[in-house]
């Protein structure tokens, strides 16, 4: 079994901040986008981890708790805020919230 | 004794007369007019009296200094260093500016007093004695002068002074409502401009040349360059220095002929006369008028230069020659127009102008001092004469006064009365005897009846003119010959026969300040031919060339300490002693004979006519002599210069500077300008320059943002895709760009 490396991690990285961000491009629920911004949050939060064991600095490893910390924050206005949509709009389609367009 | 350090003083005093009645005289007089008028008139007469003072103790100086002429500094008036050109302002003591000093300040303290009886009433007493003092001062500038400049400033004041007292009425308007008072003044001073430009033009001839105005620096050098045969550079022509003297002796000449009214500009003096009697005496008669002879005698070195450089106008006749033909036919003409008149004071006028033309004839043959003595001379009995006639106009103006007042007369007086018009006199021998026997020394004086002083003045002339000049002596002999006529003439229509006018039978004595100077000054019209007494001079001349320090003896052996004879010769200038006085009997026999003849004629003619105001002249028989009375000159001036000059005047006022200077430049081409610029500012560089950049940037901003606008979708997956799109590009530069 070959060796877990660096690499892998950060492919890993990669590949979840890809699909996240996809998701955010792609997705018209604004649940589905919350949930790929939080991938995307992961995604670096693993980068971090990954980097923080490979240079042997804790500086990564704290950095992630900030991350976690305003994620779960995010995700409390978020949600509120969706819920506060969705009771005016009865819709969460992100497209329908246009209404700031020049 | 030196009082040369007193010769300021003899400005001061009159200067002081000037500002204090100037500033408080009116106030004076308008608080208590008799007070008030002997306040100022004598105060104005005090300063005329010390500064006679003043230049009797510079008499007596130049006596006691071997007639030692000294320049007395005042103060550094110009100075150009840098062309070494100097102008003070100091006053030349010599015998022939004392001489000067003496004769105004001497008959202008009399003719101060005199006025003070003559102005009695007038509202503007005391603006007449300002104006007097004023006189009087400039007059002293004038021949005190040490330079050129400073006899001009003189020169120019007592022009001012001349207009300001002629034109002393200068409300009084004459039947037709012409301010004639106020004419008479412009008249004088315009005509007087005419001579006044020569003189300017000499003065800047003379500093070009000469590099100096001072008298005796000028004529050192002006003998100098003579001798040289100096050839004058004016930039880009030259000239020789003969013909440069002759154009300032020239031009002199035209100065005097202004203010010494000679022709062609003799035309002023007899409107002169409209101003008050005692400024016709001093101004018009005794000083202003003879300047031009002293300036004449003054730069003799000048003319007898121009009399060496030969006939150099026009290669016709030489400046000193030219002077003696103006001065001799002014002599003849002025005294036949005298005929003619009938105003008291015009004949008077008319035979200043002659007396004036005796004056410059000898000036012009060079008999110098026979120019000072006839000035001095004439000075008494010419003033002695015009206070004669203010006092018989005084006599009259109060006879129909009289009338006036008097009901049973009522019919008698005109509407206008002209109590100057010999016409309506006569008689007033009995009614003025002070008056009347004054007035008969001044006339005999004047006709040159020995042995007053006119006789003696006038022969000189004659005599000289005798023996250098056959033709000026018959014209002058002539002159002479009309002057004992008119005189005559004058005498009887005013003073002998039957009144012819009411007013006369009524005249009065004048009071006691006027004759009192008429007296003094018929003392010396008597005697003043003691001045140059041909016997006296020739004794007394021997005698004082043993004793240099001298005294007086007569105005010949006085005046060659200023006046200098001399001869021009290759060595250089020799000093001539002056050759004094022979009395020619012949010459004084045929004068006196021929004034005695033409005075005796005049009471003939006039003996019984003409019997009433209204009666024609007896002369008035004589056509071609009354053509006299139109005045030829005035005639010629008002028919073709004045016309041109109007049309001229005209011409540049309302072609030149109205439509041409203020419509068309002013209008056209400046406001114009002006406007199109205006309107080029406001309509295209307001409107599309500034307007323009302004909205510019507002239009641009606005396109802009409409354009920007279309970014801003609403749809947040653009705007995360833009985030995105955003990174990528960082990365892409960091990675690629960066390393």
């Amino acid at each position: 079994m070959p060796e877990v490396t660096i690499d892998w991690y950060i492919a890993l990285s990669v590949i979840l901040f890809t699909i996240g961000s996809l998701g955010v491009l792609l997705r018209r629920n604004a649940i589905i986008i919350f949930m790929s911004v939080e991938m995307m949050l992961n995604s670096a939060n693993l980068a971090f981890v990954a980097f923080a064991r490979y240079l042997g600095d804790l500086d990564g490893q704290v950095l992630v708790f900030f991350v976690i910390t305003v994620a779960a924050a995010e995700v409390a206005v978020g949600l509120a805020l969706i819920v506060a949509i969705f009771r005016t709009k009865k819709s969460i389609n992100i497209d329908d919230m246009n209404l700031l367009k020049g | 004794m030196n009082a040369y350090g007193l010769a300021p003083l003899l400005l001061l005093f009159p200067a002081v007369g000037v500002l204090f009645n100037g500033l408080f005289g009116r106030r004076f007089v308008e608080a208590d007019a008799k007070v008030g008028e002997r306040w100022s008139g004598w105060f104005a007469s005090l300063m005329a009296i010390s500064s006679f003072v003043v230049a009797v103790l510079l008499f007596f100086t130049l006596q006691t200094n071997e007639f030692h002429p000294v320049v007395v500094p005042i103060m550094d008036w110009i100075s150009i260093p840098a062309a070494d050109f100097y102008v003070p302002w100091a006053i030349r003591v010599d015998t022939l500016s004392v001489t000067m000093m003496l004769v105004v300040t001497g008959v202008g303290s009399l003719i101060h007093i005199y006025a003070i009886g003559y102005m009695h009433g007038d509202p503007n007493f005391s603006r007449f004695f300002t104006y007097f003092s004023l006189f009087i001062f400039f007059m002293l500038i004038l021949v005190s002068g040490s330079t050129y400049l400073v006899l001009f400033v003189g020169w120019e004041g007592v022009g001012l002074c001349s207009f300001l007292l002629i034109s002393f009425w200068f409300d009084r308007k004459n039947a037709a409502g012409k301010a004639m008072n106020a004419d008479a003044g412009r008249k004088a001073f315009i005509v007087n401009r005419v001579g006044d430009f020569g003189m300017v033009l000499a003065m800047f001839l003379m500093a070009w040349t000469f590099r100096s105005l001072e008298f005796d620096t000028v004529f050192e050098t002006a003998v100098e360059m003579f001798k040289t045969n100096h050839i004058v550079q004016f930039g880009l022509f030259s000239a020789p220095i003969s013909v440069v003297i002759t154009a300032i002796t020239a031009l002199f000449l035209l100065g005097a002929t202004g203010k010494s009214a000679q022709i062609p500009l003799y035309v002023w003096l007899p409107d002169a006369m409209a101003g008050p009697t005692p400024v016709s005496a001093l101004i018009h008669a005794a000083t202003m008028v003879t300047s031009g002879i002293y300036l004449i005698v003054r730069s003799n070195v000048l003319f007898e230069i121009a009399r060496e450089s030969g006939p150099v106008i026009f290669g016709v006749i030489s400046t000193p020659d030219l002077v003696a033909l103006i001065g001799a036919s002014t002599g003849l003409l002025a005294g036949l127009i005298a005929f003619t008149q009938f105003d008291i004071k015009k004949v008077l006028a008319y035979s200043t102008v002659s007396q004036l033309g005796f004056m410059i004839a000898a000036a012009g043959m060079g008999a110098y001092v026979a120019a000072m003595f006839h000035l001095v001379a004439h000075a008494f009995f010419k003033a002695l004469l015009f206070l004669g006639s203010g006092s018989v106009i005084h006599g009259m103006e109060h006879g129909h006064h009289h009338l006036l007042h008097d009901h049973s007369h009522a019919e008698d007086h005109e509407a206008v009365f002209d109590p100057q018009d010999m016409r309506t006199m006569g008689g007033l021998r009995h009614r003025m005897p002070v008056t009347f026997w004054t007035y008969l020394i001044g006339a005999l004086a004047l006709s040159g009846i020995p042995p007053l002083a006119g006789f003696w003045s006038k022969d000189e002339i004659l005599a000289h003119a005798n023996e250098h000049a056959q033709v000026v002596y018959v014209v002058l002999a002539l002159a002479a010959v009309c002057t004992a006529f008119y005189m005559g003439r004058q005498l009887h229509l005013t003073f002998f026969g039957a009144p012819r006018h009411a007013a006369a039978e009524h005249a009065q004595e004048s009071s006691r300040l006027m004759t009192v100077p008429l007296i003094a000054l018929a003392a010396l019209a008597a005697v003043g031919g003691l001045l140059n007494l041909p016997f006296l001079t020739t004794r007394m001349a021997e005698a004082n060339h043993h004793h240099p320090a001298g005294v007086f003896v007569g105005l010949e052996s006085w005046l060659e300490h200023s006046i200098a004879a001399f001869e021009l010769t290759e060595a250089g200038t020799i000093h001539l002693p002056h050759t004094p006085i022979v009395l020619s009997p012949v010459v004084a026999g045929i004068s006196t004979l021929l004034a005695l003849v033409a005075l005796g004629g005049a009471f003939y003619i006039y003996r019984n006519k003409p019997e009433t105001a209204a009666d024609p002249d007896p002369l008035q028989r004589i056509k071609p002599l009354w053509w006299f009375r139109i005045l030829p000159l005035e005639t010629f001036y008002m028919k073709f210069v004045v016309p041109p000059f109007k049309w001229l005047a005209d011409w540049l006022a309302f072609a030149v500077d109205w439509n041409f200077w203020h419509d068309f430049v002013h209008n056209n081409i400046i406001r114009d300008m002006f406007v199109s610029f205006a309107t080029f500012l406001a309509d295209v560089f307001d409107k599309f320059g500034v307007d323009g950049t302004v909205n510019g940037i507002g239009s641009l901003t606005k396109g802009l943002a409409g354009a920007i606008r279309r970014t801003q979708t609403g749809f947040a997956r653009t705007y995360a895709l833009g985030v995105f799109l955003g990174a990528v590009a960082l990365l892409v530069y960091f990675l690629w760009v960066l390393y």
